[in-house]
């Protein structure tokens, strides 16, 4: 055998797992799109009550818009602080390797913390809060490395010109650096909101409720979440798995919605970033 | 001193007056993940330090998991969750690093961003989902297969978190070996090496460390998982006879918490020896990632990878 | 300039959207926490209140199903209900966290101690009863009444006895085809507790598992030399019902409505409320509870695979 037609055996031999990879992947769309059938619109705008999903759509972006306005802020600022600021020495490496580690703690682990410190110890009960603050840590270490990534692909020269009309390092930053990455810090919270939208082990023991009226009128009442009442309802009440598919379309289209956008969104800003051409 | 000057150190010193707050809310910030990771620590000790204290080193080599009776040995439970990981990762190397090769060295640059982005959405799938996917799918598929009566298996849980580990995999991995610098490759290109020779003998062993560390991230992810796995896995606390027998059910520690925090009321016996397994699952994910990072850090020096 | 155009445009697409969704939702969730219609006659306190229940997965079902209609009826009132376990059930109460528990066991010693120490008596409310019934498929006992001690039937489940033949010379000589619930269940906990647990038998790895009682029902009626088991509501003429051993009894019982109410049938439990104070008349608390204890709760009771009370027949 010649090198040339080994190397065509080796190489074809490695596209196939990512075939596989793709096939996996459009065999779980195709899967879950057989669903369809069980699911109308009016479903989507019906109360729970009346066996609808409303509550529980609504009930999923509220934790998860809650969650990101948590993490948002402090992993963008906490990004800052680490592309800008930070002196390369030993407390640097070690915020680094926290975060690493924080991304690393299984959702159990996460959810065990949320139950014993948020809804047990300061008393906020089985509430939106409780589930708000425990979705953040999970979406936390994604904000805080998208929003790096972001920051460092920003050429150095926009800032200086800042510094060099005499403002300060925090005007420059805000004013040229952070404007320049703004696409890419919003992926990264949208990304960060993609990973955490169909979780289930971190808001079962902190936030959610099979049923209830309404929506929370207060962050400290509880909430119905998609993920929550689908896992409750195979896993606990034994709901055959077929009488769930509505609802587990309805949560991967959530989910796919903000993962597309977060990647269009990248993508596009990534090819026209005049500067990184 | 001229007057320009004067004026410069009078606006240095303003300006690091209204800089100093500003930095140290930030410092704040990017310490709050040392601070929750502490207080994790903290809290997940101190609820299940009981179940360490009362039942010593037999929560860990304990072979039996009854909590009816009592008793709460985690061994099987520990074994079920490495035994449930370690076949998600013989599936998901091969599938992982296969695809992350094949897309840096073979797919054409116009479309990795597209494939890239598919596996990317495969990690986005919520573990809920990949449950029911594997109870409405996988379960029957496993039982007519091995002409078993009960799809419930570890196979099962292996194969669905192969499938949630291969995005880690791909992920790092494929940083690395696009990090691995042009030179090297055009180098050896130039003197004659075929791509091939090139991918053996360059560039995988400049990204050994980085495509290890996927896999160490990968391991952590499986074992940490959840739900998908609960839904499918059977639950059950024993180990296989033989240990190896993929087609019997098992019971990981992840799902052993999520299903039985329920039934312990508050501060027991039980909710202690549940923390004390969340204890376990937080110090092991805790190494595996800190190795995976020093090993990536190490390589960072090797490869004379920048930044 | 292209570069801030752009920049501009996809932060303004994701940040509106993000908005967008907010108001819809709280839009929408203004529009649902209105009551819609308000009974005037009668304006109460209790109208517009909320009580909350949290335990045992077992009750899930009967409670999800009660809350629902309930809420139905009386427009004003929240009842918000979520799992966890018996366990939850009995130490939410304890801790005074919710207004009912559920749960699907009496309270251990431990839970009843705990409730002293922090000086909330529990008052236990039986709201159905849950039995699980052992069938076979008629060409098990040929017509004659099949009757098994809990420990024999465990040994079936677990495999020690793999033909029919083994356990009773009388029976076919031929293999045992063994039905069960999928691990999870509440129909498999209770038949477990009962028959397994005892002498720490394991389900056996050749049983056969099904996800609901419907789907054992036709696995058991329609294999010849089949056992399995399902909820007393699940019983039919094509399957045959095997009697069990009681110790109190000394006899063979077979499962009936009577035998189950008086507990002399031995696979048989409760189903519990449970609250730290008497619930004051008309508060309610004390109209939920009175809600399933009426035909239309008892009936989701039976609609959900259990027994109603024997005082309702």
């Amino acid at each position: 055998m010649t090198e040339t037609t080994k190397e065509r055996v080796v190489f074809f031999a490695l596209g196939v797992p990512m075939v596989m990879c793709l096939i996996v992947f459009f065999w779980i769309v195709a899967i879950l799109s057989s669903g369809a059938g069980t699911l109308n619109f009016a479903m989507l705008t019906t109360s729970a009550l009346q066996g609808g999903l409303f509550e529980m759509i609504v009930g999923t972006i509220y934790l998860l818009l809650g969650a990101a306005g948590v993490a948002g802020p402090i992993g963008i600022l906490a990004a800052v602080y680490l592309v800008e600021y930070a002196p390369s020495g030993k407390i640097t490496r070690i915020i680094d390797q926290a975060i690493n580690n924080l991304a690393g703690v299984p959702s159990i682990v996460i959810g065990l913390f949320g139950f014993a410190f948020f809804t047990t110890q300061l008393g906020f009960g089985r509430s939106l809060a409780a589930g708000w603050l425990t979705l953040s840590l999970m979406m936390l270490p994604i904000v805080i490395r998208g929003t790096e990534e972001a920051l460092k692909l920003v050429p150095p020269s926009f800032q200086e010109a800042s510094l060099a009309l005499g403002t300060t390092k925090w005007r420059a930053i805000t004013a040229t650096t952070l404007p320049s990455a703004a696409p890419g810090i919003v992926t990264s919270v949208i990304l960060g909101i993609a990973r955490v939208a169909g979780e289930t082990a971190a808001i079962l023991f902190t936030s959610c409720v099979l049923i209830t009226r309404g929506l929370p009128k207060s962050p400290f009442e509880p909430i119905m979440a998609l993920a929550y009442n689908m896992f409750v309802r195979i896993v606990a009440i034994g709901d055959p798995a077929e009488s769930v598919f509505g609802i587990a379309l309805v949560l991967f289209l959530i989910v796919a919605v903000f993962a597309v956008i977060a990647i269009v969104i990248r993508t596009y800003y990534r090819r026209r970033q005049p500067w990184l051409r | 001193m001229s007057k320009r000057n004067i004026r410069k150190t009078i606006f240095h010193v303003f300006s690091r007056i209204k800089e100093q707050p500003i930095e140290l809310v930030l410092f704040l910030c990017a310490s709050f993940s040392i601070v929750i990771l502490f207080l994790m620590l903290l809290f997940v000790a101190s609820e299940g330090a009981l179940a360490f204290s009362n039942f010593g080193l037999d929560f860990i080599i304990g072979q039996v998991w009854d909590t009816n009776a009592g008793l709460y040995g985690a061994f099987p439970l520990i074994f079920s969750s490495v035994m449930v990981s370690m076949g998600a990762l013989a599936i998901a190397i091969p599938l992982g690093l296969g695809t992350s090769i094949f897309i840096t060295e073979v797919v054409p640059f116009s479309i990795r961003d597209i494939i890239k982005s598919i596996i990317e959405l495969l990690a986005s799938i919520p573990s809920v989902i990949y449950g029911f996917i594997g109870i409405i799918f996988l379960i029957p598929a496993i039982a007519s297969v091995f002409g078993i009566y009960s799809g419930y298996t570890a196979l099962a849980a292996s194969l669905l978190l192969a499938i949630m580990a291969v995005p880690t995999i791909v992920g790092v991995s494929g940083e690395t070996l696009s990090a691995v610098p042009k030179d090297y490759k055009e180098a050896s290109l130039a003197l004659g090496a075929t791509k091939l020779q090139t991918l053996r003998h360059v560039i995988l062993p400049i990204a050994k460390s980085g495509i290890l560390a996927s896999v160490m991230l990968g391991f952590g992810r499986a074992v940490g998982e959840t739900v998908a796995v609960l839904m499918v896995v059977g639950n059950r606390a024993q180990i296989p006879v033989p240990p190896w027998n993929f087609l019997n059910p098992v019971y990981p520690i992840t799902s052993v918490i999520a299903m039985q925090m329920g039934e312990a009321s508050l501060y027991s016996e039980e909710y202690s020896a549940l923390f004390g397994l969340g204890l376990i699952l937080f110090i092991f994910t805790f190494i595996v990632n800190t190795i995976a990072d020093i090993v990536v850090r190490r390589e960072g020096k090797v490869g004379g990878r920048k930044k | 300039m292209e570069r801030k155009d752009l920049t501009g445009i996809s932060t303004m697409v994701a940040v509106l959207g993000m908005i967008v969704l907010l108001i819809v939702g709280f839009a929408a969730g203004y529009y649902l926490n209105t009551p819609s219609s308000t009974s005037t006659d009668d304006d109460s306190a209790w109208r517009t209140q909320s009580i909350t229940l949290a335990g045992s997965t077992t009750v899930l079902p009967i409670a999800n199903a009660s809350a629902v209609d309930f809420m139905n009826i009386y427009s004003g009132v929240t009842v918000t209900v979520s799992g966890g376990g018996s366990g939850t059930g009995y130490s939410n109460i304890i801790d005074d966290v919710v207004d009912i528990g559920m749960g699907s066991r009496e309270p251990k010693q431990s839970e009843i101690d705990n409730a002293k120490t922090k000086g909330r008596p529990m008052y236990l409310y039986p709201i159905a009863l849950d039995a699980v019934c052992v069938v076979v498929n008629p060409s098990v006992d040929g017509g004659n009444q099949l009757g098994l001690t809990l420990q024999m039937i465990g040994q079936i489940f677990s495999g020690e006895y793999t033909r029919w033949n083994q356990i009773d010379s009388s029976l076919p000589d031929q293999e045992i085809f063994v039905v069960v619930r999928e691990p999870g269940s509440g129909t498999r906990g209770t038949f477990e507790e009962f028959t397994m647990d005892p002498w720490d038998y394991e389900v056996t790895t050749a049983a056969n598992a099904r996800q609901s009682n419907p789907e054992v029902v036709t696995t058991v009626s329609g294999t010849p030399y089949s056992i399995g088991y399902v909820g007393f509501g699940f019983l039919n003429q094509d399957m045959h019902t095997v009697s069990v051993y009681s110790e109190s009894q000394g006899d063979l019982v077979l499962p009936t409505a009577a035998s189950i109410a008086d507990q002399t049938y031995p696979m048989s439990r409760y189903l519990y409320l449970v609250t730290n104070e008497r619930p004051a008349s008309g508060s309610l608390t004390d109209r939920f509870m009175d809600f399933i204890y009426s035909s239309a709760g008892q009936d989701i009771v039976e609609q959900k695979g259990f027994l109603k009370l024997p005082e309702y027949p």
